[in-house]
């Protein structure tokens, strides 16, 4: 409690006024008989017990989930305090790599509804999440192994957006394969070093 | 017989005198035969008077609204409500001063932290918007155009524990006793 830079309170007065009043009547038993037995007057120490009390029987829900304490990656439980990102494993030429979840851009729509295409793929059509303007945040350019080398396709360009997820609970996405919820530190045991590089340019830690 | 005549004009004119000096002591509300001009300006001085009453009220500035959390309640100024406490010792103020160096710093430390990311956020979104102009104009102008579902961007930030799954919160209602001004 703030004691330097305050006054005392309300209940604060009420407290001293009753304490004086109860070393008066400790002092002068003889006057105070007819009224003492009578009364039952809620003292302001009485409410601080009782509130006191109400405070230990209140238990909060602890910080460290079970997810945090088995590692499971899966669930959106792990780690309250951090930011989590979405990792899927997905094909790509002939490997299977962890990515952020990337889809095509069909020519004829806007890479914003590509992201959410991408987004609803992966995560169910019922998703709340709120897209953090229309611009990109990050590129990761490649160029393709010689053997898928075409004239046109020399290489890819992967743009990233930012979406915020507003609803908890995904029970009604159809997560296929494998997927994780990291935070950025547990990022690089996952992503190729160049890909990690571009990726944790626009990546804001807590 | 001549005090019956007398006593008939002395009546009448007592009478009369009586009756008009009743007529006129009472409220005259009913004005049924009285000239119209007198009534019309009448009313016109009283409708000047009432306009001028309202042209002076509008041209008085307007009242100030009270900033309610800028005026103490006079009875928090009692010296009765003030705390006697034992003065500092000097470890407590070395210790609070170490403390605000240490605290400073740290802040500080923070403060260059964000400001470095947010450099390297905006280099980054710089350089994916350069690649995509190189890509397609049309992309390009589809990506800066302005999001109006933006903003205003409402978040609920996280609290310090999770919340208790199955907890009943007491009920109650809630008075909103603000006072409410009008200029």
């Amino acid at each position: 409690i703030e004691l330097e830079r305050s006054h005392y309170s309300d209940h604060e007065i009420r407290k001293l006024e009753e304490e004086e009043q109860l070393k008066r009547r400790k002092e002068s038993m003889h006057d105070d008989d007819d009224e003492a037995p009578g009364k039952t007057v809620v003292m302001a120490q009485d409410l601080e017990e009782k509130w006191e009390q109400k405070l230990l029987r209140f238990k909060a829900a602890p910080r460290i989930t079970d997810a945090d304490k088995n590692d499971i990656r899966t669930s959106l439980n792990r780690k309250l305090d951090r930011n989590l990102m979405l990792l899927v494993k997905q094909k790509i030429g002939n490997q299977e790599l962890w990515l952020l979840p990337q889809a095509e851009w069909q020519p004829g729509e806007t890479l914003r509804s590509t992201a959410e295409r991408a987004m609803s793929t992966f995560l169910g059509d019922h998703i709340q999440a709120k897209f953090l303007g229309n611009a990109p945040y990050g590129l990761y350019k490649y160029k393709f192994p010689r053997a898928i080398r075409t004239e046109d396709n020399v290489g890819a360009k992967v743009f990233f957006f930012k979406a915020f997820l507003q609803s908890n609970d995904l029970s009604q996405a159809e997560l296929k394969e494998d997927y994780l919820w990291v935070t950025k530190d547990e990022l690089g045991g996952y992503l190729n070093s160049e890909y990690l590089k571009k990726v944790n340019r626009f990546l804001l830690d807590l | 017989s001549s005090w019956l005549p007398q006593l008939v004009q002395f009546r009448g004119s007592h009478w009369q005198t009586s009756l008009l000096a009743f007529k006129a002591s009472l409220p005259m509300r009913v004005q049924p035969k009285k000239k119209k001009k007198v009534d019309i300006k009448r009313e016109q001085a009283q409708k000047d008077r009432m306009k001028k009453k309202i042209r002076k009220l509008e041209k008085a500035a307007p009242e100030m609204i009270p900033i309610e959390d800028f005026i103490t309640p006079p009875k928090y100024s009692d010296s009765s409500r003030v705390r006697s406490l034992p003065p500092l010792s000097f470890e407590e103020t070395e210790r609070r001063v170490l403390l605000m160096k240490k605290w400073s710093l740290y802040k500080q430390k923070q403060d260059e932290a964000e400001k470095k990311a947010i450099q390297t956020l905006v280099a980054a979104q710089q350089e994916a918007l350069k690649e995509l102009r190189l890509e397609s104009e049309e992309l390009y102008q589809a990506a800066i155009r302005r999001d109006d579902g933006l903003f205003p961007f409402e978040r609920d930030g996280p609290s310090y524990t999770p919340p208790l799954p199955g907890y009943d919160p007491p009920e109650g209602k809630c008075i909103d006793i603000t006072k409410v001004y009008t200029q």
